[in-house]
C-alpha cells in the first residue's frame, strides 16, 4: 500500500511539474502568474485531440502538434494581452487581472464553438499495466513520468548551455540591462511564452489521456500554482520538485488520512509557504531564477 | 429591517407575478441544462418536449388553447437554477417542467412553492426532492414521473448481492452532490440488509479529476463490486484508473451513467460494467417514440431525460383537463391525483403522499463496449420481486 502510494503520488506530480514549469518560466521573466496558462493547457489538449481523431495520428506526432500549436497559443496571447500592458510598464497586478480576463475568455470561446461535451482521447497504450514489486502502474502513467523529466531536463540544458537560453537568463536578472545589450526584448519574450505554450501543449495532450478534455479542465492547472509557489516560483528545479512533492502529499493524504481532507492539506501548505518561505525550496529572491 | 421589508415586498410580487398569463395561451416553464456537464440530456429533453407540444396544439391543445414553452438554461448549476426558477415565477408560467438534476430540483423547489406554481421534475430521483427535509411533510407543489432513488439504491444492491454473486462491495462517490451521496448510502443499506459487507467506503470532491489515492485503498480491501454513483464523467474516469491500477471488481452504477458517450469516454475500461437506469431503448413501451424521435431529429434520444419530460408534459396536460383551470392549488390538486394515465414510459399513478409514481419499473443495463450500446439485461417493477 506504502509503495502503490508512493508509486501514485509520484505519476500526479509529474504531471503538476509539468505544468508548474510554464508558470515559473513566465514568472522569471516577467514576474507575474501567468493565470492563462490553465487555458492554454487545456486549448493543446483540443489540438491533440483534434489531430488523435480527425487524422489518426500516433501520439508522437500527436504531441508534436500539441506543442506546436499551444506554444503559438500562448505567443499569440502574450501580443494580444500582455504586451501593450508590459511596453507601458504597468505594474504586474494588472498582467495577472489580464491573464484571469484571458482564462476565462478562451474558456467560454472553446464553451461557444466547440460546445460542453467530454471528450476522451484513443487508447494509445490500451489498458497496460507494469507491476513494480507489487505495486501497478499503468503504461501510460510511467511513459508520462518519464517524458515530462525528460522534457524537464531538456528544457533546463537549453537555458543553460543555448544562446537564446542565456539571453532569457539575462532577462531574468535584468531586464532593462538586457535590452541596452542589445536583446531584442520582444523576441526574448515570445520566446519564453513559445516554450511555456510547448510544455502547456504536453501537459494538455497527457492530461486528456489520463482524464478527459473539456472546457475547464484547465482548473487543474491551481494545483500546478501550488507547485511552482512550493518549489519557488521562477525555479525550474522548483517546479520539478514543488510537483512531486505536492503529488505525493496530496496522495499520502488521501490514502491515510481521509480523500475530502486532500485540497484542505494542498492549499495550507500554499499558505504555509507564503507566509514561512515566500522564496520556496528553490527560489533565489532577487537573483538567478530559472 | 428595510431589507426584509424589500425582500418581503419582491415576494409578494412574484408571487402575485404567478397568477398572470398571456391570452388565449398557456405559459409552461422548462428549466434545463441547455449548456454544462448534463447538455446532452437537456437538448435531447428539449428536442422531446418541442416534439410532443406541437402535437398537442395540433390536436387543439388543451382547455381549448395552445401551450407555449417558456424555456431557460440552468447550466445544471444550483444557483442558476434558482435564478432561472425567479424568473419563470416572474414571466407567470402555470406549471414548470426540470430540473432534471435532484441538487438543482432541490433548490428550485421552495421558489416555486412560495409562487405556488407546480414543478413537474423529470429525472431528479432524490426522495427530498418532492418530500421536505426539514419538516418531512410532502411538498404541495412538486412532483415527478421518475422513480426515486431508494428504490434505485436497492435494486442496485439487489442485483449485486443476487445476480452478480458479491459478498464485499465498495462505494466511490462524489461529497458535493447530493445524488451521489445519498445514493451511496442508500445502497449500503440494502446491500448490508441483503447480507453483503461494505468494505470501503470512498468520496471525492466535484470537479476532481484523479481517483486513484482512493482507488488505491480500495484495491487493497479487494471488493467484489464498485458501485459509482455518479455521471458518465466521473464513472468513465473512475473506471479507467481502477483498471490501471489492476482492479478487476464489477463495477456498477445508477441512471446518470446512461449517456451514449460514456462508451467513448471510458473506452475499455468500462465494458462489462452494469447501471441502473429508468428507461432502456429496447424497452417495448417506447418504441413508437424512438422512432418518431430519429425520424424527426435523425438520431436516438439520449435517455431517459426525453421521455420523463414528455411524461412531466403529460402529467400537467392531464392536470389542466381535469382541473379545467390553471390556478395553482387546483393543479397541484389534480398532479396529486393522477391515476393510470396513459404516459411516454407506460402507465402512470402518482401516490398522492409523497408525490411519487407507484410502481415505477427500473432496468439493469450492461455497457458493451466492443458493440458501443448497452445491452438490456433485466427489468424490475418493484424491490420485492
Amino acid at each position: 500500500m506504502f509503495l502503490q502510494t508512493l508509486i501514485t503520488g509520484l505519476s500526479i506530480g509529474g504531471i503538476y511539474s509539468l505544468m508548474a514549469v510554464g508558470y515559473s518560466l513566465v514568472f522569471s521573466v516577467l514576474n507575474f502568474s501567468n493565470f492563462a496558462h490553465g487555458a492554454v493547457i487545456m486549448l493543446g489538449a483540443y489540438v491533440g485531440l483534434a489531430l488523435a481523431t480527425r487524422f489518426s495520428l500516433g501520439l508522437g506526432l500527436v504531441l508534436a502538434g500539441s506543442v506546436a500549436g499551444a506554444g503559438i497559443i500562448a505567443v499569440i496571447n502574450e501580443r494580444l494581452a500582455y504586451s501593450s500592458l508590459r511596453r507601458r510598464k504597468a505594474p504586474s497586478l494588472y498582467l495577472m487581472i489580464s491573464a484571469m480576463g484571458c482564462s476565462v475568455f478562451l474558456e467560454n470561446m472553446v464553451y461557444a464553438t466547440i460546445g460542453s461535451r467530454f471528450y476522451a482521447f484513443p487508447e494509445f497504450f490500451g489498458r497496460q499495466v507494469v507491476n513494480l514489486w507489487g505495486s501497478s502502474l499503468s503504461l501510460l502513467d510511467l511513459s508520462a513520468f518519464l517524458f515530462s523529466i525528460l522534457a524537464i531536463w531538456a528544457l533546463h540544458l537549453f537555458i543553460g548551455r543555448t544562446k537564446t537560453g542565456i539571453a532569457i537568463r539575462a532577462g531574468v536578472s535584468d531586464m532593462t540591462m538586457c535590452s541596452l545589450m542589445g536583446v531584442d526584448l520582444d523576441r526574448l519574450i515570445s520566446v519564453v511564452f513559445l516554450l511555456a505554450g510547448g510544455f502547456a501543449g504536453i501537459a494538455g495532450v497527457f492530461l486528456g489521456i489520463k482524464y478527459l478534455v473539456y472546457p475547464t479542465m484547465g482548473w487543474v492547472t491551481n494545483k500546478a500554482y501550488i507547485a511552482a509557489v512550493i518549489g519557488g516560483l521562477g525555479s525550474l528545479p522548483g517546479a520539478l520538485a514543488g510537483g512531486l512533492i505536492l503529488g505525493v502529499v496530496e496522495t499520502f493524504v488521501s490514502t491515510y488520512v481521509s480523500s475530502v481532507m486532500r485540497d484542505v492539506f494542498s492549499f495550507s501548505l500554499l499558505i504555509a509557504f507564503l507566509v514561512m518561505r515566500p522564496d520556496g525550496l528553490f527560489g533565489r529572491s532577487g537573483e538567478e531564477k530559472v | 429591517m428595510r431589507k426584509i421589508f424589500a425582500s418581503l415586498c419582491v415576494m409578494t410580487l412574484l408571487a402575485f407575478a404567478g397568477s398572470a398569463s398571456g391570452e388565449g395561451i398557456i405559459r409552461i416553464g422548462h428549466t434545463v441544462s441547455l449548456t454544462g456537464g448534463a447538455s446532452m440530456w437537456g437538448q435531447s429533453e428539449a428536442r422531446a418536449l418541442d416534439m410532443l407540444v406541437k402535437k398537442i396544439n395540433d390536436a387543439g391543445g388543451v382547455l381549448g388553447r395552445q401551450i407555449e414553452f417558456v424555456r431557460y438554461d440552468n447550466r445544471n448549476d444550483g444557483v442558476e437554477s434558482v435564478n432561472v426558477a425567479r424568473r419563470l415565477v416572474t414571466d407567470g408560467v402555470v406549471a414548470v417542467i426540470g430540473p432534471a438534476q435532484s441538487g438543482n430540483a432541490i433548490a428550485s423547489a421552495p421558489v416555486f412553492e412560495r409562487a405556488q406554481i407546480p414543478m413537474v421534475v423529470t429525472t431528479a430521483t432524490n426522495p427530498y426532492v418532492t418530500i421536505d427535509q426539514r419538516t418531512d411533510a410532502v411538498r404541495p407543489f412538486a412532483f415527478r414521473p421518475c422513480f426515486i432513488d431508494p428504490f434505485q439504491g436497492t435494486v442496485a444492491a439487489r442485483f449485486a448481492i443476487t445476480d452478480l454473486e458479491a459478498r464485499k462491495g465498495a462505494v466511490l462517490y462524489d461529497v458535493g452532490s447530493d445524488y451521489g451521496q445519498w445514493l451511496a448510502r442508500y445502497f449500503e443499506e440494502a446491500f448490508v440488509a441483503k447480507g453483503g459487507e461494505i468494505v470501503a467506503r470512498e468520496a471525492f470532491r466535484t470537479e476532481e479529476l484523479d481517483y486513484r489515492a482512493q482507488l488505491g485503498k480500495i484495491k487493497e480491501l479487494a471488493p467484489d463490486v464498485i458501485f459509482i454513483p455518479t455521471s458518465q464523467k466521473e464513472a468513465a474516469m473512475a473506471a479507467k484508473q481502477a483498471r490501471d491500477l489492476g482492479i478487476e471488481a464489477v463495477l456498477l452504477g445508477t441512471d446518470n451513467w446512461g449517456s451514449p458517450d460514456l462508451i467513448e469516454l471510458g473506452g475499455s475500461a468500462i465494458d462489462g460494467g452494469y447501471f441502473v437506469n429508468l428507461t432502456d431503448l429496447a424497452d417495448p413501451d417506447i418504441q413508437e417514440f424512438v422512432e418518431e424521435y430519429k425520424a424527426a431529429f435523425g438520431e436516438e434520444p439520449v435517455l431517459p431525460n426525453p421521455v420523463m419530460a414528455q411524461d412531466a408534459l403529460l402529467m400537467i396536460v392531464d392536470a389542466l383537463t381535469r382541473a379545467g383551470s390553471e390556478d395553482g392549488e387546483a393543479l397541484a390538486e389534480a398532479l396529486a391525483n393522477i391515476s393510470d394515465l396513459k404516459v411516454t414510459s407506460g402507465v402512470l399513478t402518482v401516490d398522492p403522499a409523497d408525490h411519487n409514481p407507484l410502481d415505477k419499473p427500473a432496468v439493469i443495463q450492461q455497457v458493451d463496449v466492443p458493440n458501443a450500446t448497452f445491452k438490456f439485461v433485466k427489468k424490475y417493477v418493484s424491490v420485492e420481486d
